[in-house]
């Protein structure tokens, strides 16, 4: 399985990427996206299985970048790791095509809880 | 549009939350066992500050101020980094601005809404207003000076990327 972390903070990507280690998802490929618009492209020549994405970004935030590939057809799974999980957030993620949100500060047990299901 | 007068900051938020949310933030995304004690200690002679500014019925900043070198440490420990791994000045400040980002979404939660986030910014912290509109946690992490300050907007402070310069 491919997944396609993205943040526009490299500290937070490695953080991402780290926990998804700890959370025992530690035999997957990783791909690194800067920006959402970054992500739009890497959907289509990496083809992931999953999208990780921060939600306030520069160029394109991740809502916007979801939104861009459900328009465009694209139907890959993604989720948001973002600092705001409010509810407002959450529905609009869900609305949009998001399988889950997970609010930062997580660790590994968040992970396992949004993930479980979605990575095989 | 017209701007509503928001309730200042010590009407909507107190120190205790924001302890609460650094209390949670600390062991999950500097490490395990570490902790912003809300203990003050001496402030640095020189510090660097990364905030991230709030948007809505409340306009304002979370800012995380600390010493050069605090932010180094604070770095090395979200990255877990060893040596002789060191990290570079881009790492220090975007460690640094994640911090605040993180403060600042989970404050923003507990704030009035609709509101957006800012993106991180680094650099000499935006001055303050009005004394009610500022709420401060003066503290330390492994015994150096570290402050959290959720101050009200004044008119130097604009949220990011809404000005167009001239």
């Amino acid at each position: 399985m491919k997944i396609l972390v993205t943040d526009d903070s490299r500290v937070m990507r490695q953080i991402v990427i780290r926990t998804l280690r700890q959370a025992g998802y530690d035999d997957h490929d990783i791909v690194e996206a800067v920006d959402g618009r970054d992500a739009f492209e890497k959907v289509g020549s990496e083809k992931p299985d999953l999208v990780l994405s921060d939600w306030n970004m520069p160029e394109m935030t991740g809502i916007e970048c979801l939104e861009a590939l459900r328009a465009s057809g694209s139907q890959v799974a993604f989720g948001f790791v973002t600092s705001e999980g409010s509810p407002e957030m959450r529905e609009k993620a869900a609305n949009a095509g998001a399988l889950f949100l997970i609010a930062k500060p997580f660790n590994e047990d968040t992970f396992k809880d949004a993930l479980d299901g979605v990575i095989a | 549009m017209t701007l509503q007068e928001a309730p200042p900051i010590t009407a909507l938020l107190d120190p205790a939350t924001v302890q609460s949310i650094a209390d949670e933030i600390w062991p999950t995304l500097v490490g395990d066992g570490e902790a912003f004690v809300p203990v003050p200690v001496a402030p640095p002679a020189e510090v660097v500050s990364a905030w991230v500014t709030i948007s809505g019925p409340w306009n304002g900043a979370v800012v995380l101020t600390c010493a050069p070198a605090t932010a180094e440490a604070l770095a090395e420990s979200v990255l877990m980094t060893r040596p002789p791994t060191v990290v570079d000045d881009e790492d220090v400040a975007d460690a640094l601005g994640e911090l605040a980002n993180v403060l600042g979404g989970n404050i923003k939660s507990v704030l009035p809404g609709p509101s957006s986030l800012g993106l991180p910014q680094i650099g000499s912290a935006p001055t303050t207003g009005r004394l009610d509109d500022v709420c401060r946690v003066n503290g330390q992490w492994r015994g150096q000076s570290l402050t959290i300050t959720v101050q009200g907007a004044t008119e130097a402070l604009h949220p990011s990327g809404t000005e167009v310069p001239q």
